[in-house]
Order: C-alpha cells, then structure tokens, then sequence
C-alpha cells in the first residue's frame, strides 16, 4: 500500500507541477514601482488559474459538498457536531504532538499529551472535551506551521481543487502529517484502506460544517470573493503559526508573502 | 574610546528618554481603552439584538453607533491602500459613503442572529511601533458549544475620545482583507478606482434592506 500510495502521491504531485508551469501567468506590472512592490506582495502569480480551480471549487461546493454537508446538519444536533469534531480533533492529537516537540513547544505538547489522555477515556473516545473543563486548552498544530517556524517561507499562494486555499509549504505539511499520523501506519500495515479514507471524508464534512456561516457570509458581502478568500487564509495561518499571540509581536506583513523576520521576534502565546 | 563611551552615553540617554515617554501614558490608556470596548460592546448587544427588529431599523442603530465610536473615515482611507492618493476628490467622497454603507449592511445583520453570547474582556497591551499609537484590546466571545472566538478591537487614542479603528477575529483584520478585495478589485479595472466604486455601488445596492 506504501508504494502504491507513493505513486498515487507522485502522480499528484506531478500533475499539479505540470499544470502550474502550463498556467498561465499573471504578467508582472512593468514601470510603476508601487504597483510591481504590491504585485510581489500579492504573491499570487498563477492568479488566473488559482481564479479557474476557485470556481470549479465553487461548483463543487454548490452542487456537492454543500447539499452533503447540509444533510449532515439536518440529521445532527449542534452539538453532535461538536462532538464528532472534536473526536476528529482528538484523532489528531498524535500529529499536533509531533509538531509542538518538532517546535520546540514542550509546554504545549504536555498539553496535547493531556488531552489525549483525558478526552480518549473520560470525553468517550473524544466526543467529549472535559480537558478543556479541566485547563487543557484545544490548540492545533501541522508541518506546515512547523516549517515555518523553522524559516521556511509559504511560497506562491496555490488554489488547490477541493482542498482549497494553500501554498508549498503547507502542502507540503500536509504531506508529511499524513507520514506522521500512526493511524494512517497502522491502517496501511493491515490493509485497511477505508480508515484514512473515510476520516479524510468526514473531515472534509467537518470543515465544510465550521465554515458554514463564515462562507455565506463571505460570499454575500464580499466584492471580490476570491481576494478575500486568499487574504483570510494568509492571516489565519500567521496566526496559527503565531500560535495566537499578539502582544508585543510587530505584526506581520499580512496582505503579502510571509516575512520570516517577523517570526524571529519573541511572540506571547495566548495558551 | 572616549567617543566610544560618549556615544554610549548619548544611546542610554535617548533610549531613557523614549521610555519615559512612553511610559506613563500607557497603563491609564489601556485601562481607558478597555473600559470602552466594554461599554460599546454592551451598547451594542442592548440596542442591536432585538429579534423584533426590521433589518433597516437594525442598520439604523447600527450606523449610529459606528459613526459614534469608529473612526470610519480612517479604516476606509486604510482600506483603500494606496489607491486613495490616486482617487479624485469626488471620487474620495463617494468611496467614503458606499464603504460606509457596505460595513453597515455586512456587520449589522449578524445581530440578528444573537444567542446570548458573553464578550469577556481578557486584556489589553500596546503594541510597540504601531504607528497609529493604538491599544489593541483583546476579547472573546464565548458560545454553549465549541471554542469561544477571539476578537482583538484596536483602539486608536485621538485627541478627543478613544475610536476604534480594526476587529481582528481569529487573527484576521477585517481592514486588511476589505484592502486586500478592493485592491484586487481596482487592479483587475486597470488600477482604476471608478472600478471599485462600480462594484462597491452594485453590492451595496444588492444588501441595501428590501
């Protein structure tokens, strides 16, 4: 299963490689200085593609995800839902371990540890969230975020088809927390396939369902829905690589490419 | 080396100096700033959350309170980026009405869904080297199921009374990702401002109550 998912991998990867060098490309503004500072900041250059696979993405979301993820709200209660997200959650916890160790954050992975621990037994297999009733605070952390806590930049802004709003890196991360999950070696060393594949389904559900609100919202009052999609993603992330925190951090360059000084500053966790 | 110890000197001077000016002034405006965010967060939940309410009394109650306690015309100069120098004076007036008329009818209908949410304020600190001297006030909404939202309010100290001039939610600033749309907008008009004024006219007349 390893080397066939390594292949499916590698094929992926290549055609999204492929299709990146066919996109066409956004030409950079000649002559006006401002205008090609604020078109590196943008740091989008295969925007006309990104802005293609952002409307396949709407049609599938209008036609599929969204008629699916409103099925699964007409036959759950609100806090069902909250329940099965945090049992999603809890499945995590061996991955958002690995990543605070591999950030150096001992603190934060005793309390992932914790959590683990508590929610696994006294939260039900993690419907429950008594950890959090007891000071262990939910916090969430991917290679992505650990990448670029070690300095390494986002890369061009990429819309990915379903998946959405990324960039190198974090696919990157997303890659390798698939790696990192000893779910996913277990269900490949006894051929069980459908585990990786139903909890990536369930998962997608999940986050179509937290976003439920926001997008509506989003696309009813935006004038340019696409932007603001890429500028909420970016500043989600320097905040979820911030782990929170504000303080006296300078705050980071947040329409434009991630600037890893600003990470070098000491940040305040809010956890 | 003398000059050496002289500059020395000269550095701890300036440096002493700069923190005795900013210091006093910080823990009575941050207490000041925080004050203000309760009291308009109150304000708002008492005057906006009625389930009685037309949506176009709500956009009522709602405009008053921001043009009482924003400080509108700098979040929509901020929002418009570069592009306000560019803009003509008529130009620059009408972008001011329709921004204002597009946060009225984005922000003010989400009272309407109000289930008695607590809004618990956590703190507040003063960023060193933010230009416009604010206090970011920070906040949390708390909700029956999952976890409560954060919500940093940036207050800016003028002169006269505090004004806010961001909401940062979940780490996300809501000037930044309107600057970013309108932009985005002006760019793809051929960095045109009429561009976004066409749009921005065409949105706010689709949210505009029936």
């Amino acid at each position: 299963m390893w080397a066939d998912f390594g292949n499916g991998a590698m094929r992926i990867s290549a055609l999204i490689v492929a299709s990146m060098l066919l996109a066409s490309c956004a030409s950079a503004p000649e002559g006006d200085p401002e205008a090609l500072a604020e078109f590196k900041k943008l740091n989008d250059p295969v925007e006309p593609t990104n802005r293609a696979i952002f409307e396949f993405n709407r049609g599938a979301d209008r036609y599929v995800i969204k008629p699916v993820t409103s099925g699964y709200r007409a036959i759950t209660t609100p806090e069902m839902r909250d329940g099965v997200h945090n049992a999603l959650q809890n499945l995590r916890s061996p991955v958002i371990f690995a990543n605070d160790l591999l950030q150096g954050q001992f603190s934060r992975a005793g309390t992932t540890f914790a959590r683990f621990v508590i929610n696994s037994t006294l939260g039900v297999v993690g419907f429950g969230d008594p950890a959090a009733d007891l000071g262990f605070a939910p916090h969430d952390e991917d290679f992505g975020q650990t990448l670029a806590v070690w300095g390494v930049g986002e890369g061009p802004y990429l819309m990915l088809p379903i998946l959405g709003p990324s960039n190198p890196r974090d696919l990157t991360g997303k890659v390798a927390d698939f790696f990192l999950d000893p779910i996913n070696w277990w269900a490949s060393n006894t051929d069980n396939d459908w585990v990786p594949l139903t909890r990536a389904l369930v998962t997608g559900i999940d986050a179509r369902d937290q976003l439920w609100n926001v997008l509506d919202d989003l696309e009813r009052t935006s004038v340019d829905f696409y932007a603001a999609i890429r500028s909420l993603y970016r500043q989600r992330r320097m905040d979820e690589i911030r782990n929170g925190g504000t303080g006296d951090a300078p705050l980071p360059n947040l329409t434009g490419e991630l600037d890893l000084k600003d990470l070098d500053a000491p940040v305040t966790s809010r956890h | 080396m003398r000059s050496m110890t002289k500059f020395g000197a000269f550095c701890l001077g300036v440096a002493l100096l700069v923190v005795a000016v900013a210091l006093p002034a910080r823990a009575e405006e941050v207490a000041d700033a925080q004050a203000f965010v309760r009291t308009l967060a109150d304000k708002a939940i008492s005057q906006l959350t009625s389930p009685t309410m037309s949506q176009a009394e709500r956009e009522q109650g709602f405009r008053a309170l921001l043009k009482e306690h924003f400080d509108v015309p700098a979040i929509g100069r901020s929002a418009l980026g570069r592009y306000w120098r560019v803009a003509t004076p008529e130009e620059q007036t009408e972008y001011m009405g329709l921004f204002e008329d597009l946060i009225v009818s984005t922000y003010a209908q989400r009272f309407r869904d109000y289930g008695g949410e607590n809004l618990d304020i956590l703190g507040a600190s003063k960023p060193a080297g933010s230009e416009d001297n604010a206090v970011v006030v920070q906040s949390q909404i708390s909700r029956n199921v999952a976890k409560p939202i954060r919500l940093d309010w940036r207050v800016a100290q003028a002169s006269t009374d505090p004004s806010i001039v961001d909401i940062v939610i979940e780490g996300v600033s809501m000037m930044q990702t309107q600057r970013s749309e309108f932009t985005s907008v002006i760019v793809r008009n051929g960095n045109k401002v009429s561009g976004l004024i066409t749009e921005l006219r065409a949105k706010t007349k689709a949210l505009a109550p029936k």
